[in-house]
């Protein structure tokens, strides 16, 4: 890349043929705003709000399409540059409702954001406002404002770049101007809701979360989506111990800025529903609650007198609890066969730009800590469906799901001897002999691996229920009963124990996984290596 | 005055073939294919002093020097018949007329910058005019002055008259590119310019019909001839078509520079029943209008015109007498462009409809006094910061109009009627 030296506010700088005046300034920290420009999307020019002030130039400039030349001087703050942010947003003001009360955008809307720091001047519009359509459904997922739009087309950019699948235009001309869906389509492919997180007012919005909870009573939790083992980076956004919502978190390792739209919403099933908070034993007459004490007690005794031992780990387990349970299951049996619980599917052209075909996002990790087998899962399920285990101890999975739900219930009801832990009741633990109430994703620190062998980590978002137990720490009791003496509590003490053991995690230190996580074996894990 | 453009336009049947051609047709384009290289052909034109008469002025022979000649990707050449700007209608008169002085000009244009492939962009309301360009085109692809290895030349060129779906905006020249592909009619941003990534991303020239009409004579008679006539920079002749009240309308094609008040009161016989001149407009709807007194010595030519404080624009001329209410006009100009904006940027888009909506409470005598500083203020905003150029088009007659006639906006506002009808009667 050829340098080119120019000047934005004074200050100068050096960067690279090819970039447009908001990427360097971006990188500089210097903030252009903008409505229609993302930098994942083609260029649109149409909102005018990141005009700029170019020496020599008789004409204010879009800094978005303006590409640096040597000896530029840009100017982002000169009285022309703030006169021309504060006629914008007055222009794109004036037709908009203005319904910020009833507004699931508030908070986060960038009218809001950008009138407070650039207009901030009474209305001068004292004639009718443009109507538009209101709360017309553009797909499963996505609701459109008319009034409140800008136009700024970013949605269209999406559907026609990113995901290709083309479902919404611009119709009508002038103030009149609107995005509409084609005729016979709808906003339904599986990506759709990322245009509600690029939708920078409040047009479009999100059908699951909207009216839930005002934006700015969330607590976000940087953290990886369980959905499948892509691992993209979100945030879990929660309120009152709930979860709100999932966002993407960027990065360009993974899944760029975007994450599909069954990541998305997964938390509904993964996370809703009534917990278990107590452990149950199965007496005459079925399931009676139990205290940790019994239960664990009951699980050790039990599993000790099995012939054979089937364990299968949710592939939504950490790293943390895979290897506590692969330590627990070759103490308790050795002869025990591990597995993560791991599916395939078909994926659409759509989904693959983002999709893995599984539903474990830890499958690798898992296998990495010593929860594998020769034939892996599919074996070991031939195996139980045809009865060749006496004993099972099943984690976070409902295995009825995974085959044919007859046929898997009746080979469960075949054991001697089954354990089941979860957070909810499923089919699967409805035919437990023991029932141990655990965590799911959204309550436990950890790391996940994703499908490429990038080590990410998870952090909790929310506090688990009263009488629950924390995956890794009902993995460390049992340890603890079998006379391991391990000392291992936090995640960080495990992962620390467990690098220095699997030798592809090695180099890893759990600091150095950091936000945007780290790739085995990659430049950067030597380099953290300490 | 040697009528260049206008030369043949009352030979009767001009429009079929055998007539142009006896009319001394079609012997520039021979004479370019057969004899003269592309670059020569471009300086000829640039010598010409030949500058766009779509309205901008943009020197015809240096906008087709900046396509690259090594561009592996095809060029186009676009001949822009997409006039619709009130108070324009010249090129519809050469279209309907000599539809073959047209075409000849789309040919050595095309030629000029290699294009293989022409399009005739045309406005589709002019339907009339459709039917003669499709049918002067059929007769040339007949006579084999079209098509494949002309006169053995080896030089291949398509010409493809595509109609328009009605919207003013695509007489932009990028607009008309979006058109001409499949799309909605938006401009597109420069940079890239179309000389570059024009049409389907190619290089491709947008010329006007009155400038390609214009070639067969410059190639005809030399450049030399044609800059010889005009002004120091404004070179040749333009055609006018005037309008409103004025005695004897029409299309003129008058030596660039020649005096504007001559024009009107003797070549178009001034404002008739005995009425006095209010206002004009020089160049088509989207140029500043101007005040009698401003244009006692302005001469028809692009830098005296801009000199005066308004443009030369497509030399459509638009005649305003004293009965004319300028609030009225004024409003009906905003209704337009509102009604026209393409609505892909914010200034325009919304700038647009708000002056629009001003004017309307005003001519409805509910405006206030404030509202004119407010359009002016407007008209500020939008200006300049626009995609294309249809953002001034709309901004600047909106604040002339207040600026030139503020007593007349300020008695209407207070009158809360219209003052110049009320004198009337």
């Amino acid at each position: 890349m050829d340098p080119v030296k120019i000047t934005i506010d004074g200050k100068e700088v050096v960067t690279s043929k090819g970039k447009t005046v908001i990427q360097v300034a971006d990188e500089l920290g210097i903030e252009i705003p903008r409505y229609c420009y993302y930098p994942k999307l083609s260029i649109a020019g149409n909102c005018r709000m990141c005009l700029v002030e170019i020496e020599k130039m008789p004409k204010l400039q879009i800094a978005c399409n303006t590409q640096v030349a040597e000896g530029m001087s840009v100017f982002t703050q000169s009285p022309k540059v703030l006169a021309v942010r504060k006629a914008v947003l007055e222009f794109l003001l004036i037709n908009h409702p203005v319904d910020c009360p009833i507004c699931d955008q508030a908070g986060e809307c960038w009218l809001q954001d950008y009138y407070m720091e650039h207009d901030r001047q009474p209305s001068r519009f004292h004639v009718g406002k443009v109507h538009d359509r209101k709360k017309t459904i553009f797909g499963p997922n996505v609701v459109f404002d008319g009034e409140r739009c800008i136009k700024c087309t970013r949605c269209v950019r999406f559907c026609q770049e990113i995901t290709k699948t083309n479902e919404l235009t611009v119709v009508n001309r002038s103030d009149h101007s609107t995005i509409a869906l084609f005729d016979d389509s709808v906003l339904d492919n599986p990506l759709s809701a990322n245009v509600v997180d690029i939708c920078p007012v409040g047009a479009l919005t999100d059908r699951d979360f909207r009216f839930k909870v005002r934006v700015w009573y969330l607590e976000k939790t940087p953290s990886i989506c369980p959905g499948c083992s892509t691992g993209c980076n979100i945030s879990v956004e929660t309120y009152q111990n709930r979860i709100a919502r999932f966002k993407p978190r960027i990065n360009e390792a993974v899944n760029s800025h975007w994450i599909c739209d069954e990541g998305r919403y997964c938390f509904h099933d993964l996370a809703g529903g009534e917990r278990l908070s107590t452990p149950l034993i199965r007496q005459e007459g079925g399931l009676v609650t139990a205290t940790w004490e019994q239960a664990l007690q009951a699980v050790s005794t039990g599993l000790k007198e099995s012939s054979s031992l089937a364990a299968i780990l949710s592939g939504r387990n950490t790293n943390e609890e895979a290897y506590l349970f692969a330590k627990l299951i070759k103490k308790l049996r050795a002869d025990a066969t591990l597995e993560v619980f791991y599916q395939e599917r078909e994926l659409s052209e759509v989904e693959k730009i983002l999709v893995s075909p599984d539903r474990s996002p830890n499958f690798r990790g898992g296998r990495d800590m010593g929860v594998n087998s020769k034939d892996g899962f599919d074996g070991l399920m031939r195996r139980l469906l045809s009865g060749d285990f006496a004993a099972a101890f099943i984690v976070g999975e409902d295995l009825t799901q995974a085959a044919d739900p007859e046929a898997v219930r009746t080979a469960l009801q075949k054991l001697s001897f089954l354990v089941v832990q979860d957070t909810r009741v499923t089919e699967t633990s409805k035919l437990a002999h023991v029932v141990l109430p655990g965590t799911h994703f959204g309550e436990k620190e950890g790391t996940y691996t994703n499908r490429k062998g990038r080590v990410q980590k998870l952090n909790a978002a929310l506090i688990p229920p009263e009488g629950a137990l924390q995956d890794s720490e009902i993995f460390a009791r049992f340890l603890e009963l079998t006379g391991e003496k391990n000392g291992y509590g936090t995640p960080q003490q495990i992962f620390t124990a467990l690098a220095r053991e699997i030798s592809a995690y090695q180099k890893l230190t759990y600091d150095s996984i950091g936000a945007q996580g780290i790739e085995l074996g990659s430049a950067a894990a030597e380099h953290h290596d300490r | 005055m040697e009528k260049i453009l206008l030369r043949n336009i009352d030979v009767p049947n001009l429009h079929q073939l055998p007539t142009y051609e006896s009319a001394g047709g079609y012997r520039s384009w021979r004479r370019v294919i057969e004899s003269m290289k592309p670059a020569e052909l471009t300086e000829e034109v640039k010598a010409s002093g030949l500058r766009g008469r779509g309205g901008a002025g943009f020197p015809t022979g240096m906008k087709w020097s900046f396509v690259p000649k090594d561009s592996p990707k095809p060029k186009y050449l676009v001949c822009n018949a997409d006039e619709s700007e009130p108070g324009t209608f010249k090129d519809r008169l050469l279209m309907e007329r000599d539809p073959h002085a047209v075409l000849e000009g789309t040919l050595i244009a095309a030629y000029a910058i290699q294009s293989h492939t022409a399009f005739i962009y045309i406005r589709g309301e002019l339907a009339f005019a459709v039917t003669r360009l499709e049918n002067a085109v059929a007769e040339a692809y007949q006579a084999g002055l079209i098509g494949k290895n002309m006169f053995g030349s080896g030089y291949d060129l398509d010409v493809i008259v595509h109609r328009g779906a009605g919207a003013y905006i695509c007489g932009e020249e990028t607009a008309l590119l979006s058109s001409l592909e499949g799309s909605r009619g938006w401009p597109k941003l420069k940079p890239p310019f179309p000389a570059t990534h024009g049409l389907f991303g190619c290089p491709t020239v947008v010329n006007n019909v009155e400038t390609l009409a214009a070639l067969p004579w410059i190639l005809d008679r030399g450049a030399a001839a044609y800059a010889a006539m005009g002004t120091e920079k404004s070179k040749g002749t333009k055609l006018f078509s005037v309008s409103g009240h004025i005695a004897k309308p029409g299309v003129y094609e008058l030596e660039m520079g020649y005096p504007f008040k001559k024009f009107l009161e003797e070549d178009c016989g001034g404002v008739p029943n005995g009425k006095r001149l209010k206002g004009v407009i020089p160049g088509g709807a989207s140029m500043p209008v101007l005040r009698p007194e401003e244009i006692e010595k302005v001469n028809l030519d692009y830098e005296s015109v801009q000199a005066a404080g308004s443009l030369l624009g497509s030399g459509g001329v638009i005649v305003m007498d004293e009965t004319t209410c300028m609030v009225q006009a004024a409003w009906n100009l905003a209704r337009f462009f509102a009604h026209e904006s393409c609505g892909q940027c914010s200034p325009c888009r919304e700038g647009c409809h708000w002056m629009e909506k001003i004017f309307h409470r005003i001519e409805h005598g509910e405006g206030e006094t404030a509202d004119l500083d407010l359009i002016l203020n407007i008209s500020s905003n939008i200006m300049g910061n626009t995609i294309c150029p249809f953002g001034d088009a709309a901004a600047m007659p909106a604040a002339a109009f207040i600026k030139k006639f503020r007593d007349e906006f300020e008695a209407h506002i207070v009158a809360r009627r219209c003052t110049v009808r009320r004198e009337l009667e």
